[in-house]
């Protein structure tokens, strides 16, 4: 097994040990991102120039990681993969991304997304589709595309993701690996390219729990540049890990998870949702309680478009800044405010533009109240229902989507009125800001699904105690993808 | 027949500062009477405007004014260096009063 493929713990004995130096897998992780480079598109920039670090008793010392490329990196290109921001190289670096920096972690690549992480597929960046390693005909899912594509692949323990819906922990499923979004908050925010403030997270991709554990204890921390960040000093999250989970109470929803309730469900969906009900009797065998809770399906019909709605909204806004003059390729025109249009109209593809109309179109005046305000009330019933689990139970458990990935070809990120609540209902992790973690838990078609565990504000330590026993009790920790067609 | 024309969707483009091709504007102007209905989906909960609207995940954030102290910040050069027209240390743009 190559270095790179085994778990952070491991590659830090190995360096300790002087088995293997901080230079050796710099070059393997270099080469190894060419190589899936041709074959997935998984990068903007490959930095071939990154430098060995001193190896400490820091975990992540002299090891390879990569960076999604809204995470703003001082004199690094960092593009959100759009062409907005083709030549854009900031001179500041994430607080977050420095976190690791300080802990002697080595970027090695920048990361493929879906434009400003409005995209659910890894196909609308600037650089085009990044396509999925167990099969290149089926997606990667977004909008953390490049960094599941690169983890899921062996080029490095782990890459930043950022989730906004669901964009680490739907590519997380769709590569066969763990994504990883703690309680909003516990990791600052500063120098990710906004998308929709009140629902973006920072995380982390990973091929096992304990992993996604190490890094986002170095992530986080209260940030004076965040006012939303908050102080986890006292939290590590890899203390509680091996804890007992005997006792622990799980529910699963049955508007959800009920094969009955899709008339016209297919043999993919109904294998997915019994491979799902598999894993539950691995949570039973652990000594947890797993029940079935009932939610208001009208509720449950509503989280897609509630998301539609405050995401696009919220975009609009944060999206004000790329004019063109200051940063960005400027365009001509005849004023300034020709300029800017110029620079927007050519710059940004049509699907994040329509999704900026959508935002436009509920910010109407006329339409506020009716569709921004009213979906910020669907919001706070969806984050009270879950709350109100969460009184009886640790943590909520649910399949990821509709099973594993889709094809590219016929693949559209539109956005219409059949989309299931099973395929979307992740994004409620974001309206509550809840700690939400994604592992495998199978293949159906030879492509892997995954399932998550999704628990209360600032109880990811539990979270994380769930996952961390569960995926030990089945056979998909620390897998390399493999192309199986 | 559609709610939706093409000027309107072109007018919430054009508010942004955006604007769309032809076949851009077909694409919105075909797709947005489907998003409406989609989106609409939240004003059938019963009794939502007794709601109180959630603008933000947590509900005791806790928000410290910082000490009104004079930091070291980034100098204009180093700002400057993403931007395409510059004159010494300013951003050039089009002449904006007559």
């Amino acid at each position: 097994m190559k270095y790179l493929e085994k778990s952070i713990t491991e590659i830090h004995e190995a360096l300790l040990n002087k088995t293997v130096t901080s230079e050796q897998l710099i070059k393997e992780s270099l080469e190894k991102s060419h190589e899936i480079q041709k074959k997935y598109n998984a990068f903007v920039t490959i930095l071939d120039n990154a430098k060995p670090t001193e190896v400490t008793n820091e975990l992540i010392s002299g090891i390879p990681f990569g960076v999604k490329d809204n995470y703003s990196t001082k004199n690094v290109l960092s593009t959100g993969s759009s062409n907005t921001l083709k030549d854009y190289i900031p001179f500041f670096t994430a607080t977050s991304i420095d976190n690791l920096f300080k802990k002697g972690a080595v970027m090695v690549n920048k990361t493929v997304l879906d434009e400003f992480g409005m995209g659910g597929t890894g196909t609308t960046g600037h650089t085009g589709i990044v396509k999925n390693p167990w099969n290149p005909l089926h997606m990667c899912a977004g909008s953390s595309a490049g960094s599941a594509c690169a983890v899921a692949t062996g080029v490095y323990p782990y890459a930043t993701g950022s989730d906004t819906g669901d964009s680490i922990r739907k590519p997380a499923a769709y590569c066969g690996i763990v994504g990883y979004k703690p309680t909003y908050g516990m990791i600052s925010r500063y120098g990710l390219f906004p998308f929709a403030s009140s629902l973006d997270h920072c995380g982390v991709l990973t091929r096992n729990v304990e992993d996604a554990a190490i890094v986002v204890n170095t992530m986080k921390g209260k940030d004076k540049n965040d006012m939303t960040s908050w102080d986890s000093s006292g939290v590590d999250l890899t203390k509680t890990l091996k804890n007992d989970v005997t006792g622990l109470k799980l529910a699963y929803i049955k508007e959800l998870c009920d094969i009955k309730k899709y008339k016209n469900a297919d043999a993919t969906l109904k294998e997915h949702l019994e491979n799902f009900q598999r894993t539950l009797k691995i949570c039973k065998e652990l000594g947890m309680e797993v029940e079935e809770v009932s939610v208001d399906e009208k509720l449950l019909n509503s989280i897609a478009s509630t998301y539609v709605v405050i995401s696009c909204a919220e975009a609009t806004s944060n999206m004000s800044n790329l004019t063109g003059i200051i940063f960005g390729p400027r365009e001509e025109g005849k004023n300034y405010v020709e300029m800017i249009k110029n620079y927007r109209t050519k710059n940004f593809s049509p699907l994040i533009k329509r999704r900026f109309i959508i935002g436009s179109y509920v910010l109407q005046k006329e339409n506020k109240d009716r569709y921004f305000f009213n979906a910020q009330r669907i919001r706070r019933l969806l984050v009270d229902e879950w709350k109100k689990i969460f009184e009886s139970f640790d943590a909520v458990i649910l399949p990821v989507g509709t099973g594993p990935a889709p094809l590219l070809e016929g693949s559209k990120d539109q956005i219409d009125n059949s989309t299931k609540a099973l395929e979307e209902h992740l994004q409620v992790g974001n309206f509550g800001g809840f700690p939400s973690i994604t592992i495998p838990n199978g293949f159906i078609n030879n492509l892997p699904v995954g399932v998550n565990i999704t628990g209360n504000c600032y109880e990811d330590e539990k979270v994380l105690n769930i996952a961390y026993q569960l995926e030990s009790k089945m056979n998909y920790k620390n897998q390399i993808a493999k192309e199986n067609n | 027949m559609s709610k939706f024309t093409k000027e309107m969707v072109e007018d919430y483009a054009d508010k942004l500062l955006i604007g769309l091709t032809e076949e851009e504007s077909q694409m919105v102007l075909n797709e947005f009477d489907v998003i409406d209905q989609s989106i609409d989906v939240i004003n059938q909960i019963p009794n939502i405007d007794l709601v109180e609207p959630m603008s933000f995940c947590l509900d005791d954030l806790e928000v410290d004014l910082r000490e009104d102290e004079i930091e070291e910040s980034i100098s204009i050069e180093e700002l400057l260096q993403n931007c395409d027209e510059t004159s010494d240390r300013e951003v050039e743009v089009i002449k904006v009063v007559g």
